[in-house]
This record gives C-alpha cells, structure tokens and sequence, in this order.
C-alpha cells in the first residue's frame, strides 16, 4: 500500500511541479534503483541454504513452469489486447 | 543494455550471497531494499505524472483494463496444468505452481505448506525464473508484440521489481496498466493457490 502511495505522490509531483528537463536523471534513478533490487534478490538467494542444490536437482522441472505459461500469458494478451485495446485506440 | 545489467546484478548479487562478501554491508542494504522499492515507485510515479496524456488514455478503457490481468492469470495457470501434466504432477498442484505468476517468496512458503515441500521448492524456483525471464523477454516481446504484452510475462510483478523495465520499453500508459495489473495479480496469489489446494 505505501508504495501505490508513494506513486500516487510521485505521479502529482510529475503533473505539478517537476521539471522536464530532469526527465532523463530521472529515468537514470529508475535503473540504479532496479540494478540495485535485481543485486539484493541475488544476495538473498545466495544466502539461501541449498539455493544450487535445488537449482540444479529441481531447476528443469521449474523451468517447464516458467516458460509454458510465460508463452501463453504473451500469446493471451497480445490476441486480447489487439481485439480489445488496439482496435479501441483506432 | 538493460538485460546485461540485470543478468550481471543477479550475478554479483548471488555471488556475493554465496560467497559471504562485505557480509555485513550486503544484507544491510539486502534488508533495507524496500526503501529503495519505495523511491523507485515515486520516480516512476514521476514519470508517468509527466506524461499528461496518459489519464484521459486511460479512462476511455473503462472495463477493458481487466482483460490484461484476466488474460495472464487464466493463460498462466492454464500453462501450469500444461506443464504439470508434461511432468507427470497432478493438475491441481501445477496450477498451483503457475498461480504463483511471479510471486516467488510467497507461492514457494504456501505451495509448501498445502502441498508437498518439493513442489513449494518448483514452486519458488518457477516463480523466481519467471521473474528473471521477464527482465529478458520484455525488450524483445514489447518490439515484437505489443506494449500491453510486454506485462505478460511480469504477471504479479509488474507493480513492483520488473515496473522499471516496462518503463524503459513500453510508455506511461502501458506502464499505470501494469502497476493495476500487479496490484490484481498479486491480490488473486493466495486465493488462487488455497482453491487449487482444496480441490
């Protein structure tokens, strides 16, 4: 809840008051904070008591998991959105 | 660009996990991430406030906003029964591993606790890969889609860790879609994890 806050403040102080020509630090931030969240997801990973050893007995298996419906959720959406959204904005 | 440094920061992270180095310093700032989650979010709210258009875009969609999440969720745990029979897993519990969409830390703990501890262990690893994939599909689904499918793959993330990178190669009004879109993915995890556990 208090990040949606803090993006609904973030997105009034881009409406009011922010000046465009600090877009691009902007943007800049966005990828040191992201860099900085995918470096400490690894850490806590590899602080995780047998992380490989699942990695490498489960890891195929997971995978399957992964994919199959990471291709079907992109095959489902992009079908919707062009029935749905794309023909809208026309 | 954006892909070598998250594949490089998952690396190191994981390196310096591992391995123990500066311990001390790496699970303080690990521990704190949240505050960096929270000035991510208000420099994304940034973003799409300066975008002025993007509010009367999205109004005009009404009910149509939901077809996104709809689409992932159903398409999802529809590849979970896919996947599970391709594995030789009983239905329930591979829709249970893909209701995850994403969430890894909390579908690992209850596909854990409601099913066996080694399909909460597919289901971390799952979940925490489709978290990963996203980081590297959405550059090349969002030229070769559409923006709008670029939030498949994040699913329940989309609001949060993978927001920035939908940022960078779609635009503010994919991008508010996206955080609606986590916001309702994220809501439905536990739900769906428990039916497909009682059924």
């Amino acid at each position: 809840m208090l990040i949606l806050i803090l993006m609904a403040v973030g997105v009034l102080i881009g409406l009011k008051w922010f000046p465009e020509r600090y877009a691009k630090v902007n943007s800049r931030l966005q990828l040191v904070c992201t860099g900085f969240l995918i470096f400490c997801m690894g850490v806590s990973l590899g602080r995780k008591e047998n992380f490989l050893q699942d990695l490498l007995a489960l890891g195929w298996q997971s995978f399957v998991f992964a994919f199959i419906p990471i291709v079907l959720s992109v095959l489902a959406v992009y079908a919707l959105s062009r029935i749905f959204l794309e023909k809208k904005k026309q | 660009m954006m892909v070598l440094i998250a594949v490089l920061c998952l690396t190191l992270g994981i390196v310096f996990g591992a391995l123990g180095f500066a311990d001390g310093a790496a699970v303080f700032l690990t521990e704190h991430s949240d505050l960096v989650l929270c000035l991510l979010m208000f420099s994304v709210g940034i973003s799409v406030g300066l975008n002025r258009s993007v509010f009367r875009s999205l109004r005009s969609y009404h009910i149509r906003i939901l077809i996104i999440p709809a689409g992932i969720i159903l398409a999802s745990v529809a590849g979970g029964a896919i996947a599970g029979a391709l594995l030789g897993i009983p239905p329930a519990g591979g829709m249970a591993v893909a209701a995850g969409l994403g969430w890894y830390s909390l579908s690992g703990v209850l596909v854990g606790e409601l099913f066996t501890p080694q399909l909460g262990t597919i289901a971390f690893l799952s979940n925490l890969m489709r978290e990963i994939l996203t980081f590297c599909l959405v550059p090349f689904v969002a030229k070769h889609f559409n923006g709008y499918t670029a939030i498949a793959p994040a699913a329940a993330t989309s609001e949060d860790t993978t927001l920035a990178i939908l940022m960078k190669y779609t635009n503010e009004e994919v991008v508010v879609m996206a955080v609606f879109n986590g916001v309702l993915c994220s809501a439905v995890v536990p739900v769906l994890i428990r039916f497909f556990a009682s059924l």
